[in-house]
């Protein structure tokens, strides 16, 4: 990756860039990653920058951030210049953290603030809404579906409050996004005198949530991007002093930009900046979780101002796929039956890369596409892919495979079937491997630090640890089962980490001539680690975590996440101070077992490359799995409750069942809440069901443009199934529609051809 | 003891006229306060009474030479000379002249003495008067510690009473300069009315914070003829150190003052000015040149080799951005090493390799090391001491402004405490007692403790949760060793023989007794551990001056124990340690934060600069409710604080630290860079951007040599 090759014409084009305003569409797998990396190499190379400015790379997300960094940086050591200097990769939560880290007090900040975890903002709105479903009964009273048999149903108050966790949170995410402050709502609803329960609902949870942040002295990840933007309006002097600083700005996946994220970007390029926008509309797959937008991209595009670029050139998929890919957008532009679907994919459509390109698409082999339209059950899907995995996984050892879901839940029933039937699996799903497994890891750690009496817990430690001891990969497996055997066998551990003359363990080992130097040089390699630990206890959770992880992780990812962890932790004992080491342990037992999640700036996968693990099947949802690719794609569960396509007939993940005539509760409060924000009276008033109606059509749009994100990940072989599944009512779920058309235009097609 | 041997300019000082003004500047280890020494010498050979100088600092540590001096010199019979700050000053003199001011400054209490307040005793009160309108929502919208709240806001009165305005026009000043969002200005007034009614509290209660000693002193005293006469005849020959460091309301009685004593050396480092943060103020202190009758400059620092010189100006042109491969010459490169490293873990083993390179292979003195970071927390601490102790290298850390709570030292006392005072119903958990028996036991592992405490701990039933050793079965005794199990079982006799008293005593007199007949015996954690019996005996110090001040609370309600209150206090981290000093101990390596290094103003051979792209080393500490620069004599009320004005502090503030590291060093610095820092992300601040620069400079020049 890290070898330059001659661009082709279209990548040219892009890297001809002198300065000004830019904007490329890029279609999946066209090399925008390796253009933006040149680009920014040769902006830092050709003098167009002063020693102290940097070009500044904002991507989505930070598996990203690695991949470009290290990119980048081979690049400008190729040049011969030091490979760290000169450009800054970030997400925009961490450009906004270093906007607000370098001037806290713009913010209104001290210069410790600390950035709430997912744990602490469920625990708020948790708390928020139990209040809220205790004081105001009537609410649920309004909004539950009145056909409902409430003793058949008795699990319902706790489905309400999931709902209503939910939507609080939407709620805040929606009211930070348009810069609304508690306060500033209630003042709008005052004069307004408009009276609406979602609204009071959102309102007062909001109010609770920030109280809590402020209590615990925190702030949210969504506070963070309001309060840079805000930093930026406030002091133009230092506004200057970063425009100077970061003279170019490079923005990758831009189609999932937000408003804010948007306008912090345009604040920072300013009118006559230098600013280039790369994404693909049709990737943007985050307007349900977030507030992103492909349309921001889209409107970028049309400014005059703007030079605008196409990248169609893509040398990732078989002809076969790119196919399928561009026969979906042709269906969805020209074909599809609700009009206002239409516009959810554009143009470009993908173009092979033209002879001699050095990235050639792969062999076409239309053998290979092989979209199901059988009828299964939930279980008897993924028993098929099982099944099919079984037989082709020992015919490929060395290509890549991945099960790609809509949601994590699938993910995980398939993660256990694979298990089940003995199949090597790696999880991309909710939190990451390296969130669990770096949690995990340290909590053996503290475990065996907790009951340092316990040889048990001494191995599961020293397991956890004796890899990292042979970062070259020198420790066999043999090796490593032996040391932890002799360990687990010691009853007496302070003879191994305290020997006293009379009593060393060690040495006693060393008399034995069944015994290999290995086995003994590692359990003599760990032992000092565990005793510099064991006297780390006296400090305070957060160090404690630190020092140990400073011992043990050499990845930035880990290292990152560790901090993370130790800030969590320590502000769950300064909210706990009765709260002891198995306590803490406990807590980081739950993260690890993936039952709480963590947010950070790194909850994420450093750089997977799916090219690392050839023969083992990834599981993933689609979203994990954008920006990657594999030679065979699994494209499960493509029903018209995953993809739904405003049809009669589909379903709503966001409509529950018991709430009164199949509202989408979250849609209803949030439009209300944007009206009241942009005080349009009229949309405020609207009758109910509109904003249902609405959300769907933006729902069905976002899944189809999923569904050609999954289709696009792959290279080489792609599989596509649906499961009948089955609601609380029964009902049997179909074929997404443009699944059903795909299947037709591509048995169409096969038929031509042999014809 | 004797003085090194002065060079001419500093004879000349030494032994000037006894009716000399002089005004000495020069740079950090140019020899001034050796002349100042001198000085004070001259005048006690010269037959003037000791009692009739007056040694004024604007900090306690920096006196350390004068006591030094003194204390090792036979002075003449008769007095010492009075060494003292401006606040020591204050108090002596409110002490003596109370009853003649009490009523006339409004106290309500004007016939009872007054109790002075130490930063952490302020803060105790503070968070009392503060407490009632946080539960009104004051400060709601801001994020911050509680210690840190209530330490700004003491900030505050004490810049108020330095700078010389009335503490009432706080909040205004602070609002007239606030550049950001509009919604914080409310907090400046919530910000004033806490401070008007702690102030108010303080009056009612005779209670006497820093500030309301310095404005009694100077709106009170030093306005009365009476005590102003009183201090003039008392003292007629002054010597006045390191005034760039002290504050304005210091340098006006100064200047006010020097007219009438007979002689003056008044010193005055070039560069200084380290403690903007607490009222420092070398602008005004210049402006005393004007009452002296000769002003001298010393030649360039007699400490500070060429080489280091030149990378010092090398270091502060890049900072500015004016360095050219003209300005530097090949001697520069001696005068440091670069240790770059991947990650922060890597970076502090390559500095304890180092420094045991230099202290067992060069037989460099530990004491002439530092390792120095913009922040030391507890992990970095720890990593540190840990790895030199495996390489014995003894060594000794600075962190001042930390919690108390922190220590681990001050943890395992308190967990001590609780045990011993079982009616305060705080019994401590299993671990806290194990900690604390790792801490206190020595040769008493982890592994052994945890046994120790599976057989010897009972929770239920007993209100002293540890069992004798005797009553632990023979092979567990044999695993914990009987060594081990002796030293428990005096811990144990001795806090049972405590509670059979059925006495409480105060919290510093059980400290100071377990302490000296326990814990610092051969055999026990305390008895090797320098920062620990630092710590232990600031706990004593800070307990003692809480029980002084505690006592308008204590005599309303009786039944009150000083000793839980004071041990729920540290435990909410109301109570820091704002003075912990590193052991006297000079023969270790110091591990401290830059700026505490450079206040104690001493020098070593080596220095090590952790985390050159550390943002901290540049940017200054923010306080959203005070501010060091606009709460200062020079800034004009009513101008706005913008981001020029920051950047212009904050790189200023980076060259006075380049300043203030390489005049105190000797001989060569170790500048240490990590790829990724302690929280894995890549830094790039402005020291290691100046780094880079001198590098880059560095490398053409050797090119075109070439």
């Amino acid at each position: 990756m890290n070898n330059r090759h001659q661009p082709r014409p279209n990548q040219s084009q892009i890297l001809n860039y002198s300065g000004g305003w830019m904007g490329v569409s890029a279609v999946p797998g066209s090399g925008k990653t390796y253009t933006l990396s040149l680009l920014a190499a040769q902006i830092i190379t050709a003098g167009l920058i002063n020693e102290e400015q940097e070009v500044l790379i904002v991507t989505l997300v930070n598996s990203a951030v690695d991949n470009f960094a290290s990119r980048i940086g081979s690049f400008v050591e190729q040049f011969g210049l030091m490979r760290d200097m000169n450009y800054r990769v970030r997400t925009l939560h961490g450009l906004a953290h270093d906007i607000v880290r370098e001037r806290p007090d713009l913010a209104g900040l001290s210069d410790r603030f600390n950035i709430a975890d997912d744990r602490d903002s469920d625990e708020i709105v948790k708390a928020a809404v139990s209040g809220w479903m205790r004081s105001h009964p009537e609410f649920i009273l309004e909004w539950t579906n009145p056909s409902l048999n409430p003793q058949r149903n008795s699990d319902l108050p706790k489905k309400w409050e999931d709902l209503l966790v939910k939507l609080g949170r939407a709620f805040i995410r929606q009211a930070k996004d348009l810069q609304l402050s508690p306060q500033q709502l209630r003042d709008l609803l005052n004069s307004t005198h408009y009276q609406h329960s979602l609204l009071q609902f959102g309102l007062e949870i909001y109010e609770t949530y920030q109280r809590g942040l402020v209590l615990r002295s925190l702030i949210d990840f969504d506070d963070l991007i309001t309060l840079a933007l805000n930093v930026l309006k406030t002091d133009a002097d230092y506004l200057q002093r970063l425009r100077y600083r970061f003279p170019y700005i490079l923005e990758d996946e831009a189609q999932d930009s937000s408003r804010l994220q948007e306008e912090i970007l345009r604040q920072l390029a300013g009118e006559n900046g230098n600013w280039v926008r790369v994404g693909d509309p049709n990737q943007a797959i985050y307007e349900t979780f977030t507030t992103a937008s492909p349309d921001y991209l889209r409107r970028f595009l049309k400014l005059k101002r703007v030079k605008a670029y196409d990248l169609p050139d893509s040398g990732r998929s078989t002809l076969s796929i790119i196919r399928l890919a561009n026969e979906l957008i042709r269906w969805t532009i020209e074909d599809h039956p609700v009009e206002e679907l239409r516009n959810a994919l554009t143009p470009p459509f993908i173009r092979p890369t033209p002879p001699g390109d050095p990235q050639p698409n792969p062999p076409d082999k239309p053998d290979e596409i092989y979209l199901y339209m059988k009828k299964f059950s939930a279980d008897g899907e993924i028993k098929a892919v099982v099944d099919s995995l079984k037989r082709w996984l020992p015919e490929h050892p060395d290509q890549t495979v991945a099960v790609l879901v809509p949601r994590n839940e699938r993910g995980s029933k398939v993660v256990a079937a694979l298990k089940d039937a003995g199949l090597p699996v790696i999880e991309l799903l909710q939190s990451s491997q390296t969130t669990r497994q770096t949690a995990a890891m340290l909590e053996k750690i503290l475990k065996s630090l907790n009951k340092a009496t316990d040889p048990r817990l001494l191995v599961d430690a020293f397991k956890q640890v004796a890899g990292l001891l042979y970062p070259d990969g020198s420790l066999s497996q043999h090796t490593l089962q032996q040391a932890a055997h002799l360990l687990l066998t010691n009853n007496a551990p302070e003879n191994y980490l305290y020997p006293r003359t009379e009593n060393n363990w060690l040495e006693d080992l060393h008399q034995r001539d069944d015994l290999s130097e290995q086995v003994i040089a590692l359990l003599e390699n760990f032992a000092p680690l565990m005793r510099r630990w064991q006297q780390a206890i006296l400090l305070p959770i957060d160090q404690l975590i630190l020092t140990i992880a400073q011992d043990i992780f050499r990845e930035p990812t880990q290292l990152a996440l560790a901090h993370s962890l130790a800030l969590l932790l320590g502000r769950t004992a300064q909210r706990h101070p009765e709260w002891q080491l198995p306590q803490l342990t406990e807590e980081l037992g739950l993260i690890a077992r993936n039952e709480r999640r963590i947010l950070g700036f790194s909850d994420e996968e450093p750089g997977f490359n799916p090219d690392d693990h050839p023969g083992k099947v990834v599981v993933a949802t689609i979203h994990k799995a954008k920006g990657l690719e594999w030679d065979r794609v699994y494209l499960i569960s493509v029903n018209n409750y995953d993809f739904p396509s405003a049809q009669g007939f589909d379903r709503y993940y966001s409509e529950k069942y018991f709430v009164r005539n199949q509202l989408n509760l979250e849609a209803e409060a949030l439009s209300r809440l944007k009206a009241l924000a942009n005080r349009e009276l009229t949309a405020l008033y609207l009758e109910e069901g509109i904003a249902t109606q609405q959300a769907r059509l933006d729902y069905c749009a976002e899944r189809l443009r999923l569904f050609y994100v999954g289709i696009t990940r792959a290279r080489r072989s792609l599989i596509v199934t649906y499961n009948t599944g089955r609601d609380m009512q029964g009902n049997e779920n179909s074929p997404a529609l443009p699944f059903v058309h795909l299947q037709k235009f591509w048995e169409e097609y096969r038929r031509e051809n042999s014809a | 003891m004797s003085l090194p041997k002065l060079f001419s300019e500093q004879n000349q000082i030494a032994q000037a006229a006894l009716n000399k003004k002089i005004f000495l500047q020069g740079e950090p280890g140019s020899g001034k306060t050796t002349a100042g020494l001198a000085r004070l010498a001259y005048l006690l050979e010269n037959g003037i009474p000791a009692e009739q100088i007056l040694i004024l600092l604007p900090q306690r540590t920096l006196a350390k030479p004068y006591y030094d001096y003194i204390s090792r010199t036979p002075l003449p019979p008769g007095g010492v000379p009075t060494i003292v700050t401006l606040g020591g000053l204050s108090q002596r003199t409110i002490q003596l002249f109370w009853p003649a001011i009490s009523a006339e400054a409004g106290f309500a209490q004007p016939h009872q003495p007054p109790l002075f307040l130490t930063l952490e005793t302020a803060q105790y009160y503070m968070a009392k008067v503060v407490e009632p309108f946080l539960a009104m929502g004051y400060f709601e919208q801001l994020v911050i510690d509680r210690n840190r709240l209530y330490s700004q806001l003491l900030d505050n009165l004490n810049k108020a009473a330095l700078v010389g305005f009335a503490h009432t026009t706080l909040g205004e000043r602070l609002k007239q300069a606030w550049n950001g969002q509009p919604q914080h200005l409310i907090l400046f007034d919530q910000a004033q009315e806490c401070i008007n009614s702690f102030r108010n509290y303080c009056l009612e209660n005779n209670l006497l914070d820093f500030s309301l000693q310095i404005e009694l002193f100077l709106h009170y005293l030093w306005r009365s003829f009476l005590v102003r006469n009183y201090l003039q005849t008392q003292f007629r020959h002054l010597i006045y150190d390191n005034i760039e460091e002290d504050a304005p309301a210091a340098h006006d009685v100064i200047g006010e003052w020097l007219p009438v004593f007979d002689s003056a050396l008044l010193i005055y480092d070039q560069h200084g000015g380290h403690r903007i943060f607490l009222g420092a103020d070398p602008q005004s202190g210049l402006l005393l040149k004007e009452f002296c009758d000769e002003i001298v400059e010393f030649p360039p620092s007699l400490r500070c080799p060429p080489p280091v010189r030149q990378f010092q100006s090398a270091m502060v042109k890049a900072v500015q951005r004016r360095l050219t491969i003209e300005d530097l010459d090949g001697a520069v490169k001696t005068a440091f090493t670069h240790l770059p490293a991947r990650f922060y873990p890597e970076m502090v083993d390559q500095v304890c390799e180092t420094v045991d390179q230099l202290v067992h292979q060069e037989k460099v003195p530990a004491g002439e090391i530092a390792i120095l970071a913009p922040f030391v927390s507890d992990s970095l601490r720890f990593s540190l001491m840990n790895r030199l102790e495996e390489y014995q290298i003894p060594a000794r850390s600075h962190r001042p402004s930390r919690s108390l709570y922190d220590e681990p030292a001050v943890r395992s006392l308190l967990t001590l405490a609780k045990l011993a005072h079982p009616h305060w119903k705080m019994p401590p958990t299993r671990e806290e007692i194990r900690s604390m028996l790792v801490h206190c036991i020595e040769d008493l592992d982890l592994v052994r403790a945890d046994l120790l405490m599976q057989m010897g701990f009972t929770s239920k039933g007993h209100s002293f949760p540890l069992r004798p050793f005797d009553e632990i079965g023979a092979d567990g005794r044999e695993r914990i060793t009987y060594s081990a199990g002796l030293r428990y079982s005096r811990l144990r006799d001795w806090l049972l023989n405590y509670i059979e008293q059925e006495e409480e005593q105060e919290l510093d007199v059980f400290f100071a007794f377990l302490f000296g007949e326990v814990l610092s015996q051969p055999g026990y954690g305390f008895h090797h551990r320098l920062d620990d019996a630092t710590v232990t005996a600031r706990l004593i110090e800070s307990i003692q001056k809480f029980r002084q001040v505690i006592e308008p609370i204590r005599s309303r309600q009786p039944g009150f124990s000083v000793g839980l209150e004071y041990l729920t206090m540290v435990g909410q981290g109301v109570i820091s340690a704002l003075y912990i000093l590193p052991s006297e101990e000079e023969d270790a390596v110091l591990i401290s934060p830059a700026y505490s290094f450079i206040i104690s103003n001493r020098s070593v051979r080596f220095q090590f600069w952790l985390d050159c792209g550390n943002i901290g080393w540049w940017e200054r500490l923010y306080q959203p409710l005070t501010h060091p620069y606009v709460l200062s004599r020079y800034w004009q009320p009513g101008r706005v604080w913008t981001d020029v004005e920051e950047y212009e502090t904050n790189q200023q503030s980076l060259m006075r630290i380049i300043y203030g590291l390489t005049y105190r060093c000797t001989e060569h610095i170790f500048l240490c860079t990590s790829r990724i820092n302690e929280r894995g992300a890549e830094e790039r601040g402005a020291l290691l951007l100046a780094f880079q620069g001198l590098l880059r400079r560095l490398h053409q020049r050797e090119a075109a040599h070439e």
